[in-house]
């Protein structure tokens, strides 16, 4: 019955966004009434899909197995909170759940915008016809609220174990936020375009909402590589995997969108560039929705292979594109204004960084796709691995950090003056060289590319340390913002080149109370315990490792093997150190009762993802800044 | 008028040259990194490099697993040709005889040896190329 009600919400919410939608754009957008109307009428649609999303989460809580979709993801012996995440374990409710952010994303802009501010009625009526795009997929293509009828099965089929993780429930709905954040930049350069007043800043309108969807999106695929870290027990911390992919290009596109954002509300040169940015930015994220959900690219992470949901989404998708390019090209009078940028100007730079992010979105999409054509043209299966990504990543990210040295100072609308800071980068490119030299010598760095990451890394650090200085000592204004991302960027150079460099595994076959050595560490396999849980069993080794200065830590890796399902999955165990990481698996049993144990040194692991974390946490700040100057 | 002209004439070549020159170089960076994908019958059938690294995907052949201590011996079979592999280190929970699974390695004496093998999420997961008739 629940989910009958359910289900019949969400499609007369689906007729009320369209009613919105058609109200939006009939009538007289700057009349007050409309926009109070529009608003409303979006308000009580988002409280009717919220309801249904709330009732479909007290479905899985209450063990109703009626429901098709939550008997094949969810189980009644898994605790509760998993019995919520199993909602986006799997297509369906994943899909429901983008929706339902997609709503509140909405929402929220609805509720804290007065009625009558620029492009917002035009705009809740493209976001409300994006709704309603994807409510009809969901109910056409992948319907969650579908019962097994007449006999509800007694027990679901559990949620796959890999996915019983704190981490990974978390990290969809981050990305999934982060996606389909980027909806009201989008509506709002639609909506620009089709009322066409170019004195309208729409940039400064979406600045916030970009910048919290980029955080989101970067916190989001920093908890997947963290869950794939330590869960999936390869020990690497990125795969160049397609479904990773395709959460990095809309990053990718997004921080260039939120660069050139703030170039195009201060000065308009840039306006065409950001306008199309942002419809690249939300078509990259919708691309990643297609190619995760079609299945029409091999990879770990593919859901269920569906012709039609990808032929759905392939349709929708090109709607958006075609429409939204076609309105483009007819206003491209209307947004070619604004003067010439002027050489070694802030904008200059940020054009150049966008030259950056074009290539590797651009490479990463051809890392993607190539394997597909090339299939069709030549009937023979390949795969674009990590050594393409890196042959163009490493040195582009090099050249670009190295016109990001150059730009520090740079001000808007001005040329800067290099002579002034002549001092400040020498003594920053002879502190790098030095570390470089010191890395090489001292810690054995002999890889080229590494060698030149960590020059590039630390001549952004130290450039910034420099601003830092000069504001601490002359109080001279810095964008603190801009310094801690880009601290941020320096640290994750660095911390690649010396992760790829420094860190090495082995697998070692150790039999219990036997002992083997590893770059100076003793590894004992002390003890082997059997341990029983509600869901599953597991075996637990104990290993005793001593390091070479004689002290002694423990590790418990362990085995399980899931009841519903009868998975067997590996649980690391991990030492973490300021530097490196011991991260120590089981394998399989021998004959003669001996292990096969895999033991890693993973070096400046923890740096990669706290360099991210800066990102995301100057990002924060940002939105914090700018909320309080409106105050 | 003239003049006007000329820079934005240059200005397009410019661009045009570097794009070029960008869509060359990652191109090239793309056609020596390519993992081929092979079937054991391809394998066998064809000639493949042996300094390129390649993708051999099928089914683990029961009875073929022979292991010794860290080391792994076991045959990637299409149920018509079988090709050795040689693998050092821990392999995914999820390989079993008669499952699929796919090797990333280097082709020597008709051997394979594995730098990574992988099994895949799925169980119902069958590598691409395989029919099987039992």
């Amino acid at each position: 019955m629940l989910v009958e009600i359910a289900q019949f919400l969400t499609i007369l919410s689906t007729g009320l966004f369209f009613l919105n939608f058609s109200f939006s754009f009939l009538f007289d957008s700057k009349d007050q009434h409309i926009a109070n109307l529009v608003s409303k009428i979006y308000t009580h649609s988002s409280l009717l899909l919220v309801t249904s999303f709330l009732i479909y989460v007290w479905l899985a809580v209450s063990d109703n197995f009626s429901v098709l979709y939550i008997a094949q993801h969810s189980n009644s012996n898994l605790p509760i909170f998993y019995k919520i995440t199993s909602i986006w374990s799997a297509h369906e409710g994943s899909m429901f759940l983008w929706i339902l952010f997609l709503v509140l994303w909405g929402a929220l802009f609805n509720f804290v915008t007065d009625n009558l501010q620029d492009l917002k009625v035009k705009s809740m009526g493209i976001i409300s016809i994006i709704i309603v795009g994807f409510l009809l997929f969901l109910l056409l293509t992948s319907n969650p609220f579908e019962t097994i009828l007449p006999i509800a099965p007694a027990n679901g089929a559990d949620i796959n174990p890999v996915l019983q993780d704190p981490a990974l429930a978390i990290h969809p709905p981050f990305l999934y936020m982060g996606y389909i954040g980027f909806v009201i930049a989008f509506a709002h350069a639609i909506a620009f375009m089709i009322e066409g007043n170019s004195s309208v800043k729409w940039e400064a309108l979406v600045r916030t909402w970009s910048i919290a969807a980029w955080v989101f999106l970067t916190i989001g695929i920093t908890l997947g590589s963290w869950w794939a870290y330590y869960e999936l027990g390869w020990g690497g911390y990125w795969f160049w995997d397609p479904v990773e992919n395709v959460a990095l290009m809309p990053w990718l596109a997004a921080t260039a969108f939120i660069h050139s954002i703030s170039v195009s509300s201060k000065s308009s040169s840039l306006r065409i560039w950001t306008i199309l940015l942002s419809i690249i930015v939300f078509s990259l994220s919708l691309f990643g929705a297609f190619i995760v959900r079609s299945g029409i690219i091999d990879s770990v992470h593919s859901f269920a292979n569906d012709p039609e949901r990808g032929l759905y989404l392939l349709a929708f998708i090109g709607i958006l594109i075609i429409g939204s390019m076609t309105i483009f090209s007819s206003r491209l009078s209307m947004l070619t204004s604004g003067s010439a940028i002027k050489t070694f100007s802030k904008e200059s730079f940020i054009s150049i960084n966008n030259i950056f992010f074009g290539v590797l979105v651009f490479s990463t999409m051809l890392g993607i796709l190539y394997p597909l054509i090339y299939e069709s043209i030549y009937e023979q299966k390949i795969s674009v691995g990590a050594p393409f990504y890196n042959a163009i990543f490493v040195p582009m990210t090099v050249l670009a950090s190295i016109f990001l040295f150059f730009s520090v100072e740079a001000r808007w609308q001005r040329k800067f003056v290099i002579r002034s800071l002549i001092n400040s980068m020498s003594i920053s490119a002879l502190i790098s060289g030095s570390l470089v030299f010191s890395a090489y010598k001292i810690f054995n760095i002999t890889g080229t590319w590494e060698l030149i990451s960590i020059f590039a890394g630390s001549l952004i650090i130290i450039r910034y340390l420099f601003v830092i200085w000069d504001y601490l000592l002359n109080n001279k204004y810095s964008n603190p913002f801009s310094v801690i991302a880009h601290m941020g960027l320096g640290m994750l150079m660095i911390s690649i080149a010396l992760n790829n460099e420094l860190s090495s595994e082995r697998a070692l076959n150790i039999n219990i109370n036997q002992s083997d050595m590893y770059q100076g560490y003793e590894i004992k396999l002390s003890d082997l315990k059997l341990v029983n849980n509600p869901n599953h069993d597991s075996v637990q080794a104990i290993f005793t490792l001593t390091d070479p200065l004689g002290n002694n830590f423990y590790l418990k890796p362990e085995k399980r093997k899931y009841f519903a399902r009868g998975q067997i999955t590996t649980e690391t165990d991990i030492y973490v150190t300021l530097l490196k990481d011991i991260y120590i698996t089981i394998g399989d049993q021998l004959k003669d009762g001996s292990w096969i144990v895999n033991i890693q040194f993973n070096y400046f692991i923890r740096w990669i993802w706290f360099s991210a974390i800066m990102m995301s946490f100057s990002g924060i700040m940002l939105i914090v800044s700018i909320n309080r100057a409106k105050r | 008028m003239k003049a006007l002209r000329k820079k934005r004439l240059l200005t397009v070549l410019v661009i045009l040259l570097f794009s070029g020159l960008g869509s060359f170089l990652i191109f090239k960076a793309l056609d020596s990194n390519l993992d081929f994908f092979f079937t054991p019958t391809e394998i066998i059938e064809q000639t493949v490099p042996d300094n390129k690294r390649i993708k051999i995907g099928g089914m683990v052949l029961e009875g073929s697993v022979i292991r010794d201590k860290t080391n792994i011996t076991f045959q990637i079979t299409d149920y018509k040709h079988s090709i050795v592999v040689n693998f050092n280190g821990a392999v995914p929970d999820l390989f079993k005889e008669g499952s699929g699974v796919v090797a990333l390695g280097y082709l020597k004496n008709g051997i394979v040896y594995a730098e990574q093998i992988l099994a895949k999420h799925d169980e119902n997961y069958m590598p691409p190329g395989i029919e099987i008739e039992k």
